[in-house]
């Protein structure tokens, strides 16, 4: 191998640009509104979709646009390719790019694979002759030999998109434009479709791939970079990148459950003031990381603490706790309780709370919430009780398994990134 | 800004676009390509019936079916040329907001279409000319190729000036299709121009199609042709027409991939 270390060639560079949509106030949907304002001056909202961006993509990078919806990923992508034309800035391209951000266009379901093969890599800037060339070698990669003479409209989904994959990668340009292609097809071509990408960096060519899964982000790129609001957030290693997005969407969710929370919690308040005065009442929750801190989502792996609060209006001699926690399909994940735990409560009735601390949060990705109960010796007879609480926490996971909890596991010696 | 072409070759590209856009138009139908020579020849059919009586003889219409025939194949050409030019960019949304293909390949691939189905009904015209055993003198079929690749200039120059507009204001497809007709009864097609008083007659060649059916009607039955002069101003008008058509286009097209 050589090792020769070359100053890389810049094969996209972007500088300053912006892109703004209008977004016309009113609409004039009907014929009576359109003769009515017909002299008044239209007012336009601006959306700036994409503000002063400025990066570089080096040949060979796998490279990573990263972000959550309407954050401007996708326009960016359709400035690059030349579907959008920029407000302002300038896009280089050294280069010939690969102008699709689909796959199939052009497609008809009423043609044969094999026609659309055709009409598919030549909207590509295929020649015929190319085609020609290439043929076969789409067929094999799709594998779809038994169905080529078929028409389209008889393949399922997952065919027409390994068609559709198959020859788009055929296209061979230096610089490959994807958005969000990967959610599609059985996992076994997925991975397929991305260790041919990793192949392209091998090449030489350059990928450019808009997705918002942090996982593909973290192994397939280099580099990457995170858009909020059309403009960059952040820039440089994928793994990097990757960590600031899943902790920016881990600060929106909080923002977003708090407000809902608000939202219920004046709802309930009215309720509970036509009951009964409560012998002992549940009075709220809180979720609390390792340092003692509120937060309502974590992620698997995390260490975190439930703390229940209550208040009590009679003497009652023995509290007994207890706390089950569920997902939000109502799958019950565990329950603690203070008999069961054989516990000594006077310390939490003295608190005025009770707290269990999880260490290594086990679950996968979910939303959860919690039954609690306070009773007395006799588990039966409840002196307070909730069903469903209002405050739920989510659990964020890294890297994804199937299945409703993430174990630490290894397979037999090998070590796993976790 | 860019530095490369996108294709090697658009005009592979567009052949594509004609061939299959072709390939579907009949796909499902029985008949299949048979439809493309049939529909005009069953309007043709149903005129000629009711027609030929009144028009028969006398006023300059000798050979009325062919005449007939002549004035139903070129307005096709213009109706459908105009209609497919003008909904180009819409029919093909998808090519202009998920690759990047120039947009006009796309509004010169619809039409050539419609100018392929139209070399097909020339076809039968022919088998018409022969079954009447009308041969028209050389220069009048010139000629009449003259007027086809005008005819093409002139559908070209519309369908470049509406395209980008019809993608925000889809009401021109209607109120198109409404002109379309009342061109066909405005156009010397199933009666012959003599008919219509003299100043009418000079209102009709106003008209770039009125112009082209009237003179492919005279050259090829008659064999008579319009003035030079006459003939260099169309000329001069359709490509003046062609020109603004793209400058037009030039400047809507920018903003085309957001509003469609």
């Amino acid at each position: 191998m050589k090792k020769k270390k070359e100053k890389k060639e810049i094969v996209i560079k972007v500088e300053n640009i912006s892109k703004a949509f209008e977004i016309p106030h009113e609409r004039n949907d009907t014929i009576r509104s359109v003769f009515v304002n017909i002299f008044k001056r239209k007012i336009f909202e601006k959306f700036k979709a994409l503000d002063n961006i400025s990066f570089e993509v080096k040949k060979g990078e796998f490279f990573g646009i990263i972000g959550r919806n309407g954050s401007g990923k996708s326009t960016l992508l359709k400035v690059l390719a030349g579907i959008y034309q920029q407000d302002a800035g300038t896009v280089q391209i050294n280069g010939r790019i690969s102008p699709f951000l689909e796959l199939g266009i052009g497609f008809n379901p009423e043609l044969s694979g094999r026609d659309n093969i055709y009409l598919n890599a030549t909207v590509l800037g295929l020649t015929k002759k190319q085609i020609d060339e290439k043929f076969d070698s789409i067929v094999r990669f799709s594998e779809l030999e038994r169905f080529i003479d078929q028409k389209l409209k008889n393949y399922s989904s997952g065919m027409a998109v390994r068609l559709a994959f198959s020859v788009s990668i055929h296209a061979n340009r230096d610089i490959l434009l994807m958005d969000e292609v990967l959610a599609v097809g059985d996992s076994n071509f997925q991975s397929k479709c991305l260790s041919e990408f990793s192949r392209y960096r091998e090449l030489g060519k350059t990928v450019i791939l808009v997705t918002h899964s942090v996982e593909i982000v973290q192994r397939y790129c280099n580099k990457a970079m995170l858009l909020r609001n059309g403009k960059i957030v952040k820039i440089g290693k994928a793994t990097e990148v990757a960590d600031k997005y899943v902790f920016e969407n881990m600060s929106d969710e909080e923002r977003r459950l708090s407000k809902e929370m608000h939202k219920k919690e004046k709802g309930v308040k009215k309720t509970k003031e036509i009951g009964r005065k409560k012998a002992v009442e549940i009075k709220g929750i809180k979720f609390l990381d390792s340092y003692g801190v509120e937060k309502k989502v974590f992620k698997t792996g995390d260490d975190m603490s439930i703390r229940v609060y209550f208040k009590k209006y009679k003497d009652v001699p023995v509290l007994n706790f207890g706390l089950g926690i569920y997902s939000q399909e109502d799958f019950y994940f565990c329950g603690f309780s203070t008999i069961r735990d054989k516990v000594n409560t006077k310390d939490f009735v003295d608190k005025g709370y009770y707290q269990v601390d999880i260490k290594d949060i086990p679950f996968a990705e979910n939303v959860f919430y919690l039954k609690l109960n306070i009773a007395g010796n006799d588990l039966g007879n409840y002196y307070d009780y909730v069903g469903r609480t209002k405050e739920t926490f989510r659990v964020f996971v890294n890297k994804k398994n199937p299945g409703n909890v993430n174990l630490l596991y290894n397979w037999d010696k090998l070590k796993i990134n976790r | 800004m860019r530095m490369e072409k996108s294709h090697e070759n658009y005009k592979e590209l567009i052949w594509m676009l004609v061939k299959t856009d072709f390939k579907l138009r009949y796909q499902g139908s029985f008949l299949g390509y048979i439809w493309a020579i049939l529909s005009p020849l069953l309007t043709f059919a149903v005129l000629n019936f009711v027609f030929s009586s009144v028009f028969a003889r006398g006023n300059g219409a000798e050979y009325y079916p062919l005449q007939l025939l002549i004035g139903i194949m070129t307005f096709t050409f213009f109706s459908d040329g105009t209609r497919a030019g003008l909904g180009s960019l819409v029919a093909k949304s998808r090519l202009v907001t998920k690759i990047y293909v120039p947009r006009w390949v796309l509004i010169f691939a619809s039409t050539m279409n419609t100018g392929m189905l139209f070399l097909m009904n020339l076809i039968v015209l022919v088998i018409f000319f022969i079954f009447y055993r009308f041969l028209p003198s050389l220069e009048a079929i010139l000629f009449f190729v003259l007027l086809v690749v005008l005819m093409y200039v002139v559908i070209l120059g519309f369908s470049f000036l509406t395209a980008a507009f019809y993608v925000r204001f889809r009401d021109l497809s209607m109120i198109w299709a409404v002109i379309v007709r009342a061109l066909f009864y405005a156009t010397p097609i199933i009666y012959p121009i003599q008919v219509m008083p003299e100043y009418i007659q000079k209102v009709i060649l106003l008209s770039p199609i009125g112009f082209i059916v009237h003179f492919s009607k005279e050259s090829l039955i008659n064999n008579h042709f319009p003035e030079i002069w006459q003939f260099m101003l169309f000329v001069v008008a359709s490509f003046a027409f062609l020109f603004i058509g793209i400058f037009i286009h030039k400047k809507t097209i920018k903003k085309i991939a957001e509003n469609i």
